[in-house]
């Protein structure tokens, strides 16, 4: 299938947030209780369409335990968005924020677009974390934030889809050199019209990778 | 997620009780996804030519198993379990020389596979697990599964989270008796050293030893000397710095011995460690199909870790030319995670991994080993510094 852009994302975390629930859900459109734990790199991808453009996210996910954190750099490299992910009932998930986010910045595009999630919102008689103290973290460090749940689906979709746009109309106001891969945005074949510069140096490829 | 594809809804469900499982026509004519359960009691998806496969290495394992059965009738039972030539010193020339003649026959032997029926016995014989347990007391599992019942630390709190999640849906594992059971020998292990604490990733490797080894208490011993003598130190404890060592010589190795492969992915910034993480640290068992994994693990515990080093080169040697027409990383990643998903014949990996890799010892892996620590430990030690200074700045 042809897409105008592909834009790689990472979903990052503490482990059992439910970033291999986030992703499934978004791509399976289904939520599966239980599932291996996530050692190595697992992916998925999904076409999406934004102002009528069809868009292919191809997604990361990996090991959300500390001592995985001093491995994942390449893991960073090329990303044009990254899902952040706290778990609102473990206020330990929502205080590791920071250092996910000094992570981010060491090792991912400056230009990347972080959406901040607080997943398991299904569960909020067990909640830790109020909406608004992660409100508040998102604009305090200029994330996009909304509350989600892999369970139920609410606002899965919403998620992945605000960051595309916010990465779409960064490429629109010229902010991503995108003829650079490590923009982590690739531009399809077929493409119309697009933003100057896109067009003359982007290598048009199809993405024959990950489904 | 890996193998997610429609196909999954057409699957035909096998019993695990057919010993030889046969495809119907259909399946074969309609080239279905099959789902059935291996030598080991892991559900296995794959085409009507991987059940075909997986009948020969069925069949494989029984002949070697007669193999084995012979020898024990020619040289008498537990003749692999004799001292091994260094500890032999004292031992009459002859007797030396016949020790020589078993070691080298048995390398040869383990390399074409120990039979199932078998493993618990030699594993814990040439690993060095029953020599690490006799200097202890009898009742130490007891007693130290005793006395940390009922204890919360980080650890046991990240093992009770990661217990569902190792094998789910495993006949046994994932089970009340199952995660109970491995949780006790992680708990345990947790206690016993501290330093490594639990790390994910021992979960799988625990996990596919309790399958193997007859009793729990054989199965903590197998994980105890993996981690204190086989594999390199510090490849679990909090910054995982042995195997970012591990990844590093890896990745010298994958130069020197597969220049093309190791220049294209270059060029395509494609790091090993996006893939090699998982292979270090669950030591192929969450990559491998079962039977490939505990081939690989026979000889892991006797010839030691460069054997991860070996599996891993052939991992990329057999899929040379496809990594070399890669576009991107993603593709390479899929085509490496695909190839060891449906490596369901051993010996199609073993062969490359000790005829075609070439030979490498011990002793230069441990000189490449020391040469890469200073790196690994100066990086480490920067980032932890500046995590640590985005701490101070929050107060």
């Amino acid at each position: 299938m042809s897409y105008d852009y592909l834009f790689k994302y990472i979903i990052i975390g503490d482990t059992g947030v439910g970033k291999s629930c986030l992703l499934l859900q978004f791509t399976d459109k289904r939520f599966q209780p239980v599932h291996d734990l996530t050692i190595g790199v697992e992916f998925g991808a999904r076409m999406v369409t934004i102002d009528s453009r069809p868009i292919k996210l191809q997604i990361w996910d990996t090991a959300g335990q500390e001592s995985f954190r001093s491995i994942t750099r390449s893991y960073y490299r090329g990303a044009a968005g990254a899902l952040l992910v706290y778990d609102i009932t473990r206020r330990e998930t929502f205080n590791h924020l920071a250092s996910w986010l000094e992570d981010a910045r060491q090792h991912a595009n400056p230009n990347m677009s972080i959406m901040l999630i607080g997943n398991k919102s299904d569960l909020a008689h067990r909640r830790a974390v109020s909406k608004e103290e992660g409100e508040q973290f998102a604009k305090e460090n200029g994330l996009l934030f909304l509350e989600a749940s892999a369970r139920t689906a609410q606002n899965v979709e919403e998620a992945f889809i605000k960051t595309a746009a916010k990465i779409l109309q960064n490429i629109q106001e010229g902010v991503f050199d995108v003829s650079n891969e490590s923009s982590g945005i690739k531009v399809g074949y077929g493409r119309p019209q697009g933003p100057s510069g896109a067009r003359d140096g982007a290598v048009a490829q199809r993405g024959g990778c990950c489904g | 997620m890996y193998g997610t594809q429609s196909k999954r809804d057409l699957a035909l469900e096998f019993q695990s009780q057919i010993p030889i499982l046969r495809p119907s026509i259909h399946a074969r004519r309609a080239n279905l996804t099959v789902k059935f359960q291996d030598l080991y009691g892991f559900t296995v998806e794959g085409n009507v030519d991987d059940v075909n496969v997986l009948n020969e290495v069925r069949e494989k394992v029984r002949q070697q198993g007669r193999v084995w059965w012979a020898l024990e009738a020619s040289k008498g039972a537990n003749w692999y379990l004799q001292p091994s030539i260094s500890e032999g010193q004292s031992l009459k020339a002859s007797l030396k020389l016949s020790a020589m003649a078993n070691a080298i026959t048995l390398k040869r032997l383990i390399r074409k596979g120990i039979p199932p029926v078998l493993r618990p016995k030699i594993w814990f014989s040439l690993s060095g697990a029953a020599k690490k347990k006799s200097t202890v007391p009898d009742s130490y599992y007891n007693d130290l599964t005793k006395a940390v019942e009922g204890k919360v630390t980080p650890a046991t709190r990240q093992i009770d989270h990661d217990l569902p999640r190792t094998f789910p849906g495993h006949s046994w594992l994932d089970t009340p008796e199952g995660h109970a059971t491995l949780r006790r020998v992680l708990v345990g292990y947790s206690f016993r050293d501290s330093d490594v604490g639990y790390c994910q990733g021992l979960n799988y490797v625990a996990a596919l030893l309790l399958l193997v080894m007859k009793t729990e208490e054989d199965a903590f011993w197998m994980l105890a000397v993996l981690l204190e003598n086989v594999l390199v130190s510090d490849c679990y404890t909090t910054n995982l710095s042995g195997c970012h060592v591990e990844q590093r010589v890896f990745k010298d190795l994958l130069a020197k011995k597969c220049p093309r492969i190791a220049t294209h992915l270059e060029a395509l910034e494609f790091d090993v460690s996006l893939v090699a993480t998982e292979w270090f640290l669950c030591l192929f068992s969450k990559s491998l199909p079962s039977e490939t994994t505990l081939r690989v693990w026979d000889v892991l515990f006797y010839e030691g870790a460069k054997v991860l080093f070996h599996v891993a080169l052939a991992i990329f040697k057999m899929k040379e030319e496809e990594l070399i027409h890669s576009h991107h990383v993603g593709d390479v990643i899929n085509i490496l995670q695909k190839t060891t998903h449906h490596l369901f014949d051993p010996d199609e990996l073993l062969t490359v991994a000790f005829d075609k890799i070439g030979s490498m010892t011990t002793n230069t892996i441990s000189k490449q080993r020391k040469k890469q620590e200073p790196a690994v430990m100066a990086e480490l030690d920067q980032r932890l510094r500046r995590l640590n200074s985005l701490k101070l700045d929050d107060k």
